[in-house]
């Protein structure tokens, strides 16, 4: 797996892509902490855009889980975006898609901010 | 098709090649792959993570059959008796304060699949799961 990040005027947009399994877990977690500290300090936004994202496993799920409340402690606004349909039907068989309600695409994700 | 191997979390990778090179070679239905792909890891990983004794990990034995009418995985280990299917389900519905950080993997399974038993069989741990074809 691979995650980039891309800072915008409003935003840091993180975007895992590959599949996001145990093996891929700890990194990734460590991204979005990251991400998320810098977006906070910075006043910005925390986008995940998982539209290269092709696999999610309940270790995957974990992560997003400490990500959101990371960025709630730390006061930054976090949205998911752009999922697949295989990583959409683990949100919502695991209840996520209400915790973290993800939006269509980028662009919806930046109006909703 | 079958593959024995030790439970150890670093075989993961391994774990999903076997599942790949079924796929492969028996030329299976792609949209049946993501379930049971899903299925593999958490149960595997949850034999992997808390299976093994102080003695070192246990034995896993993973097969896939497809029969006429149904795809069928098995994942048996010979670690200590647990069935993964009395654990209580994680509440869903809880805010995000309240979600445990656990418990998922089972849950996900129970979901995806379209029936799993268990059965403490022989000094093995048998988890069988099956989804129509």
């Amino acid at each position: 797996m691979e995650t980039t990040s891309e800072k915008t005027d409003r935003a840091i947009v993180l975007s895992p892509s590959g599949r996001l399994d145990f093996s891929a877990a700890a990194p990734f977690q460590e991204a979005i902490e990251k991400t998320i500290a810098e977006a906070a300090g910075a006043k910005l936004a925390v986008i995940l855009d998982c539209s290269g994202l092709d696999y999610l496993s309940s270790a995957g799920l974990r992560c997003f889980l400490i990500g959101a409340r990371t960025a709630q402690a730390a006061g930054a606004r976090l949205i998911v975006c752009s999922l697949q349909k295989a990583v959409s039907e683990v949100f919502d068989v695991s209840g996520f898609s209400r915790i973290m309600p993800p939006v269509a695409d980028r662009a919806a994700a930046v109006a909703a901010l | 098709m079958q593959a024995t191997l030790p439970g150890e979390e670093g075989r993961l990778p391994e774990v999903m090649a076997f599942l790949h090179g079924c796929w492969e070679s028996i030329g299976l239905p792609e949209e049946l792959l993501f379930p049971f792909e899903l299925a593999l890891e958490e149960v595997f990983m949850n034999v992997a993570m808390h299976g093994g004794t102080a003695a070192g990990p246990s034995t896993v034995w993973i097969d896939l059959e497809p029969a006429e009418d149904r795809l069928e995985l098995g994942v048996s280990d010979d670690g200590p008796a647990f069935d993964p299917l009395a654990m209580a389900t994680p509440d869903i519905d809880a805010p995000l304060e309240e979600r445990p950080i656990g418990g998922l993997g089972i849950y996900l399974v129970r979901e995806m699949m379209a029936g799993v038993s268990y059965e403490r069989r022989d000094g093995r741990n048998a988890l069988r799961m099956w989804k129509p074809l």
